[in-house]
C-alpha cells in the first residue's frame, strides 16, 4: 500500500529538481492563467490572448530545448507518476511547435470572426488540452494515465462545438462527447482490473508482476478485458477502427483549427500513450511472451487493428469531396499506418527495442508524426484559406487554384504528394521509415508492409485528384487573394517537407539520438517484492 | 573528376529551381532550359570521355556526408557503359524536346520549362543510381513533372490521360518498393545496387526470395515499359502529351522500365527464377508485339498510330531480354538507344505536322510530301528506321532481338517466328500511313475536296509563324536524330562492342558457362 500512497503523492512535495524536466509543462500551466487573466487588462482580447498563448508556447518550445538529457532528467519523477525521457522530450518538442503552427493558423482563420469575449476560453482550452497531451507521453502510472487523457480529452469536447452557431458543430461536439465518454469508460473500466489484478498503479511494476507470477485462468481472462479496455480507450483517441466514426463528422463540424489540431496533436499523443505503456508492460516482462499474457497476440491484435485503420480510412476517403471530411478519412489512414508499427513495440529484438530502451520502432513512428504534422498543419492552412475566400470546403471548387493562387496550390501539391509518400518530399522518408521498420521484424510484418503499400495505392487516388482538380480543371473564377501570413505558414510547411527530404540524413543521426525510451526494467524496483506484495493482496 | 555524374542530375535540377524564377513574360524560361540542357549534353560527353570504354569500368561517385548509417543508404552513383549509353540519349533528346516546344507552348512557359528540366534530372538519377534506395527515388520522381506536362499542356483529354498515367505508373512501383526494403533488410551492404545484386544471386537462402523479388520487380517495371496487359495507360498519354513530353516519353521513359528490368530484376532473379519467369513473360512480349501492331494498323490518329507502335517494339525489347542471352540482351539495349531515336524523332515530325494542320487525323491529310518535302524527307527516313529497314538503325536491334529469340534456351524458334510475324506488320502499318499521309493528291483540313485536289496553296494561315515546310530551327532538331539513325544502322558496333561485356555478365549469372557448370559438378 504505501507504493499506493507514493503514487498518489502524499505526504509529498517536489523538489526544483523533479520539476525542471516538466519546465515546458510548468509554462503552459502559466500561459493557461495568463490567458484567462488578459481580459481584466485588455479590451480587444481575442487577439491578445492567441498573443499570450503564442508568446507561452515559444517559451514552453524554448525551455523544453533547454532541457538536457542528462542522467537527472531521464527517468522517473514525482514517485513514479510521471516519467521523462529522450522519446517524451521529442515529443513535447514537436507537439509545441504544431500548436505555435495551430496559433498562428488561428490569425489567419477564426481570428477576425470569433466572438470577442472567446478568445480567453478558446485558447484556455487549447492550451489545456496541450498540456494534456504533452503529459500523456510521460505517464508510467495508471492514474497519470487516466486524469491525462482526461486533461486532453475535456477541453477537445469543448473546442469540438466552439462554432456556437453552427448547428453542425454542435452535433460534432455531442458526437465527440458520447463516443469520447463511453470509451472512457470502458477504458477505466478496464484500468481499475489492472490494478485489482496487481495492486499497484505503476505500470512498470505491474510489468514486473506479470512476470513474476502466474495469475490462474480467471485472472487470464480479467487480463484480457483488463487490455482490451486500455485499447478501446487509446483507439477511440488514435480513431482506430471499430472506434472511428466520430473523427469525419467531429473533423467536419469543428472550426479548421481546431479540427488541425485533433488531427494530429490529439492522435499522436494517444499513440504516444500507447507506445509508452506497452514498451513499458513489455519491458516489465523482458520481451518474452508470458503465461499470463502473450505479447505476441496484443502485437497481433493492434497490427489486425492497424491494418483494418488504414485500409477503411483511405476506403473511407475515396469519395469524399468535402477536404475537412476527405483530411478526416486521410488521418484514419496515417493513425493506421503508425499504428502498424506500434505492433512491433512489444518485441525484443536489439534493432527494435534495445536494451537501453532505443527503440527503432519508436523512433520511426515519432518521425512519421513529426513529418505528419507539417503535412497536416500545411493541408488544412492551406484548405482554410480557400475556405475564407471562396466560403467552401468543397473540393471540386479548388478548380483552377494554380492560377487563381499560383502558391496556395503549389503548396497543397506538396502535401498532397508527401501524403501520399512521394519523392521528393519527406512523407516518403516517413512512409519508407514505418515499412522498413516492419519488414525487419520479418516474419508476418512482412503483410502489413503489403498492406501498407496496397494502401498508398488506395491512396494515391483521392489525393491525386485533388492535384489534378486544381492544375488541370479549367475555372473562370476569379484570382483568390489569400491571407499572407496564413500562405507564409503553408510555405513553410511545404518548404519543411522538401527540407526534410534533403536533410534525410542528418535527420535520422537526430531520431537516433531521441526516441530512446526509459524502459523501467532499469529501474531498482524489485521484482520479487511487488510479487509478494501482489500475492498478499489477492488472498 | 566523376563530379560529372552527380552535375548530371545537379545542373538540371537547379536548373529547374531557377527556371521557376524567372520572369513569367518572355522567352527567357525557354532560352534558360535550352541552355542547361545543352550544359548537360556536355556533361554527358564529359562523361563518355572519361569513361574506359575499352575495360568497360564503371566508374563511381560516391557522396559519403549524405550516408545514413543505420540504413545503410547513402548516394551512390555510377555508370557502366548500358547506363552511359541511356543517359547520352536522354541528354541528347531533352534540349531537341525543348527546342521542339518553342512554338508550341505558348501558355504557362516558365513552369513548363522547369518541369522539363525536373524531368532530365530524375531520367538522368535512374540511369546513373548505384544505390537501390536512390533508384527508386529516381524512378518515382518522374513521375510527377510527367504528370503535370501531360496534364497541363497535353490534348483534349489531358486530365483523364495524366491520372491514368499516374495511377498506373506508381501502383506498379509500390510493389517494387517492398521488394527494394526486402534487399535492403537482408543484404549486408543494404541498398548498394551492385552488392545486393551480387548478394541475392549467390545465395541459396534466397531461393524461394528470388521468386517474390521478381515478382515485385516486374509489377513495377512492367507498367513502365510496358508489357502487355498493363500497356493501356501508354496509347492515352502518348496521344494526349504535347510533342515534348510525348519524346520524352517514348524515348526515355519507357526505357526506364526496361533498364530496370536490365539491370535489376534480371541479375536479382538469376539463375533460377527468371528461367521459370521466361517462357511466360516472353509470351506477353509476343502478344504484345502483334496485338500493338494490329492496333496500330487501325489507327486514324498518326500519334495514337505511333504510341501503339511502341508497344509493338516495347515487346521486341523485353522479348530480347528474356532470351536471356548475349545476343538477345545486346540487342536489347541497341533497341532501347534506337526505339528512342526513332520513335522520339516520329513524334517530332507527327508534332511539327499538328502545329501546322491542327489535325492528326490520317483520313484529313494528304500528299504533305508537295508542300513539306524536306518534312516528308525526314518522315520517310524515321519511318524506314522504326520498320527496320536494312541500313537504318532499327533493323540491326530488331534482328538481334528476335535472333536471341530463336536462339535461346529458355524461348525458341516459335516465339521468334510470331516475333517476325510482328515485323512484317510493323512495315505495314508504317507504309500504310506513310504512303496516306506523305504520298497522293494533297489534302490538309482547308484543303477538302471542294477545294480541288493538287492545290499547293501554302497553310500558313495556321500556323502563324510557322512557315509551310519546317524552317531552320525544325531541321536542326531532326538532323542530329536522322545521322544517329544512319550511324547506328551501319556501324552498330559501336554500341554492341562498348555493351558486350555487361551483357555477358548479366547472361553468365543466368546459364553459366560449360566450364563452370562442370566443375560444379
Amino acid at each position: 500500500m504505501t507504493h499506493l500512497l507514493a503514487a498518489i503523492g502524499l505526504p509529498y512535495i517536489p523538489g526544483w529538481d523533479e520539476l525542471r524536466p516538466f519546465a515546458a509543462d510548468l509554462w503552459l500551466i502559466v500561459t493557461i492563467v495568463a490567458v484567462l487573466i488578459t481580459p481584466f487588462f485588455i479590451t480587444r482580447s481575442n487577439i491578445a490572448c492567441a498573443l499570450v498563448a503564442l508568446a507561452g508556447v515559444t517559451l514552453a518550445f524554448l525551455s523544453q530545448l533547454l532541457v538536457r538529457n542528462s542522467p537527472h532528467v531521464i527517468g522517473e519523477h514525482f514517485r513514479g507518476l510521471l516519467v521523462m525521457d529522450q522519446f517524451a522530450m521529442l515529443w513535447k518538442l514537436l507537439l509545441l511547435l504544431f500548436v505555435a503552427g495551430v496559433i498562428l493558423m488561428w490569425f489567419t482563420t477564426t481570428a477576425s470572426n470569433m466572438h470577442e469575449g472567446d478568445g480567453p476560453e478558446f485558447f484556455a482550452l487549447l492550451l489545456s488540452a496541450t498540456l494534456g497531451m504533452s503529459l500523456m507521453a510521460s505517464t508510467s502510472n495508471l492514474l497519470m494515465l487516466v486524469l491525462s487523457v482526461e486533461m486532453a480529452s475535456l477541453p477537445s469536447y469543448v473546442l469540438a462545438g466552439f462554432r456556437k452557431t453552427h448547428r453542425i458543430g454542435a452535433e460534432a461536439s455531442l458526437k465527440y462527447v458520447l463516443f469520447g465518454a463511453v470509451t472512457s469508460a470502458v477504458m477505466i473500466y478496464g484500468l481499475s482490473f489492472l490494478y485489482g489484478l496487481y495492486g499497484t498503479l505503476q505500470v512498470g511494476a505491474i510489468g514486473h508482476a506479470m512476470a513474476a507470477g502466474a495469475i490462474g485462468v480467471g485472472g487470464n481472462a480479467l487480463l484480457a478485458v483488463a487490455l482490451l479496455g486500455l485499447i478501446v480507450g487509446i483507439g477511440f483517441k488514435v480513431s482506430a477502427v471499430p472506434f472511428h466514426f466520430w473523427c469525419p463528422d467531429v473533423f467536419e463540424g469543428a472550426s479548421i483549427e481546431v479540427t488541425t489540431f485533433l488531427s494530429v496533436a490529439s492522435k499522436g499523443a494517444a499513440l504516444v500513450l500507447l507506445i509508452r505503456v506497452l514498451t513499458t508492460i513489455a519491458a516489465g516482462l523482458g520481451f518474452a511472451p508470458h503465461a499470463g499474457m502473450s505479447l505476441a497476440a496484443l502485437a497481433g491484435v493492434i497490427g489486425v487493428m492497424g491494418a483494418v485503420t488504414c485500409t477503411v480510412g483511405n476506403l473511407g476517403a475515396l469519395v469524399q469531396t468535402n477536404i475537412k471530411r476527405l483530411l478526416a478519412y486521410s488521418s484514419i489512414a496515417h493513425a493506421g499506418y503508425m499504428l502498424c508499427a506500434v505492433s512491433l513495440l512489444v518485441r525484443h529484438k536489439a534493432t527494435i527495442v534495445g536494451e537501453d530502451g532505443n527503440s527503432i520502432a519508436a523512433q520511426a513512428i515519432l518521425l512519421y508524426l513529426a513529418v505528419y504534422l507539417f503535412m497536416n498543419l500545411g493541408a488544412f492552412t492551406v484548405a482554410a484559406l480557400i475556405y475564407r475566400q471562396t466560403g467552401s470546403e468543397d473540393i471540386t471548387h479548388y478548380a483552377g487554384l494554380s492560377r487563381r493562387s499560383p502558391l496556395a496550390a503549389a503548396c497543397m501539391t506538396v502535401f498532397m504528394f508527401s501524403l501520399i509518400g512521394l519523392p521528393p518530399f519527406a512523407g516518403f522518408v516517413a512512409k519508407f521509415n514505418l515499412m522498413w521498420v516492419l519488414g525487419t521484424n520479418g516474419g508476418w510484418w512482412w503483410a502489413l508492409v503489403a498492406v501498407i503499400g496496397l494502401n498508398t495505392i488506395f491512396s494515391l487516388y483521392y489525393y491525386v485528384r485533388v492535384v489534378k482538380i486544381m492544375y488541370l480543371t479549367p475555372s473562370d473564377a476569379p484570382a483568390l487573394n489569400v491571407n499572407p501570413l496564413g500562405l507564409g505558414l503553408a510555405v513553410a510547411c511545404a518548404a519543411a517537407l522538401v527540407l526534410l527530404f534533403i536533410g534525410l540524413a542528418p535527420l535520422s543521426r537526430v531520431t537516433t539520438n531521441y526516441g530512446k525510451l526509459y524502459l523501467t526494467s532499469q529501474t531498482q524496483q524489485q521484482p520479487a517484492q511487488s510479487t509478494a506484495m501482489i500475492t498478499g493482496e489477492r488472498r | 573528376m566523376t563530379a560529372a555524374l552527380l552535375l548530371l542530375i545537379l545542373v538540371p535540377a537547379i536548373g529547374a529551381a531557377a527556371c521557376a524564377l524567372l520572369p513569367k513574360q518572355g522567352a527567357a524560361a525557354r532560352t534558360w532550359a535550352f541552355a542547361v540542357s545543352v550544359i548537360d549534353l556536355l556533361l554527358g560527353v564529359c562523361l563518355s570521355a572519361q569513361f574506359d570504354w575499352k575495360t568497360g569500368t564503371e566508374l563511381t561517385w560516391f557522396g559519403s556526408s549524405f550516408y545514413i548509417e543505420n540504413l545503410q543508404f547513402g548516394l551512390k552513383l555510377g555508370c557502366d557503359s548500358i547506363s552511359l549509353w541511356l543517359v547520352l540519349l536522354t541528354v541528347l533528346l531533352t534540349p531537341l524536346a525543348i527546342l521542339a516546344s518553342f512554338a508550341s507552348i505558348k501558355d504557362r512557359q516558365k513552369e513548363y520549362y522547369a518541369w522539363m528540366l525536373a524531368l532530365l534530372a530524375a531520367m538522368n538519377g535512374v540511369f546513373v543510381a548505384r544505390d537501390l534506395l536512390l533508384f527508386y527515388i529516381f524512378f518515382e520522381l518522374t513521375l510527377i513533372p510527367m504528370f503535370f506536362i501531360i496534364g497541363i499542356w497535353g490534348g483534349p483529354e489531358r486530365r483523364y490521360a495524366a491520372g491514368k498515367f499516374f495511377l498506373f505508373t506508381f501502383a506498379g512501383s509500390v510493389f517494387t518498393l517492398a521488394g527494394i526494403i526486402y534487399i535492403g533488410l537482408m543484404a549486408p551492404r543494404g541498398f548498394d545496387l551492385n552488392a545486393a545484386v551480387q548478394f541475392v544471386q549467390h545465395n541459396p537462402e534466397m531461393a524461394r526470395a528470388r521468386f517474390w523479388l521478381l515478382l515485385a520487380f516486374l509489377a513495377g517495371f512492367a507498367v513502365k515499359v510496358p508489357l502487355f496487359p498493363v500497356h493501356t495507360w501508354l496509347p492515352l498519354a502518348h496521344t494526349e502529351a504535347p510533342t515534348a513530353g510525348s519524346v520524352i516519353l517514348a524515348g526515355v521513359l519507357l526505357k526506364l522500365g526496361t533498364y530496370g528490368l536490365l539491370k535489376l530484376a534480371l541479375p536479382i532473379a538469376s539463375p533460377d527464377a527468371i528461367g521459370l519467369f521466361a517462357p511466360y513473360i516472353g509470351t506477353l512480349c509476343v502478344i504484345g508485339v502483334i496485338y500493338g501492331a494490329l492496333v496500330a494498323w487501325v489507327q486514324q490518329d498518326i500519334k495514337k498510330l505511333v504510341a501503339y507502335s511502341s508497344v509493338s517494339h516495347l515487346g521486341f525489347c523485353v522479348l530480347g531480354l528474356f532470351a536471356l542471352n548475349t545476343i538477345g540482351v545486346q540487342g536489347s539495349v541497341l533497341y532501347m538507344i534506337n526505339h528512342g531515336l526513332s520513335t522520339g524523332a516520329m513524334f517530332l515530325v507527327v508534332g511539327m505536322i499538328y502545329e501546322r494542320y491542327h489535325t492528326r487525323d490520317i483520313n484529313r491529310l494528304s500528299g504533305l510530301a508537295r508542300v513539306m518535302p524536306k518534312l516528308a524527307f525526314f518522315f520517310i527516313l524515321f519511318t524506314l528506321s522504326s520498320i527496320g529497314l536494312p541500313g537504318t538503325n532499327g533493323f540491326v536491334s530488331e534482328f538481334l532481338t528476335i535472333l536471341g529469340a530463336f536462339t535461346s534456351t529458355h524461348l525458341g524458334v516459335s516465339y521468334g517466328a510470331f516475333a517476325a510475324l510482328g515485323v512484317i506488320l510493323g512495315a505495314i502499318y508504317m507504309l500504310h500511313m506513310a504512303a496516306r499521309i506523305i504520298w497522293g493528291p494533297l489534302k490538309t483540313p482547308d484543303h477538302d475536296d471542294s477545294h480541288g485536289q493538287g492545290d499547293a496553296e501554302p497553310a500558313t494561315q495556321h500556323g502563324s509563324e510557322l512557315p509551310t515546310d519546317i524552317g531552320a530551327r525544325e531541321v536542326g532538331i531532326l538532323v542530329p536524330l536522322a545521322l544517329c539513325v544512319l550511324i547506328l544502322g551501319v556501324y552498330p558496333n559501336v554500341i554492341l562492342n562498348s555493351i558486350q561485356k555487361p551483357a555477358q555478365a548479366i547472361t553468365q549469372a543466368i546459364n553459366p558457362p560449360a566450364q563452370a557448370v562442370a566443375e560444379a559438378r
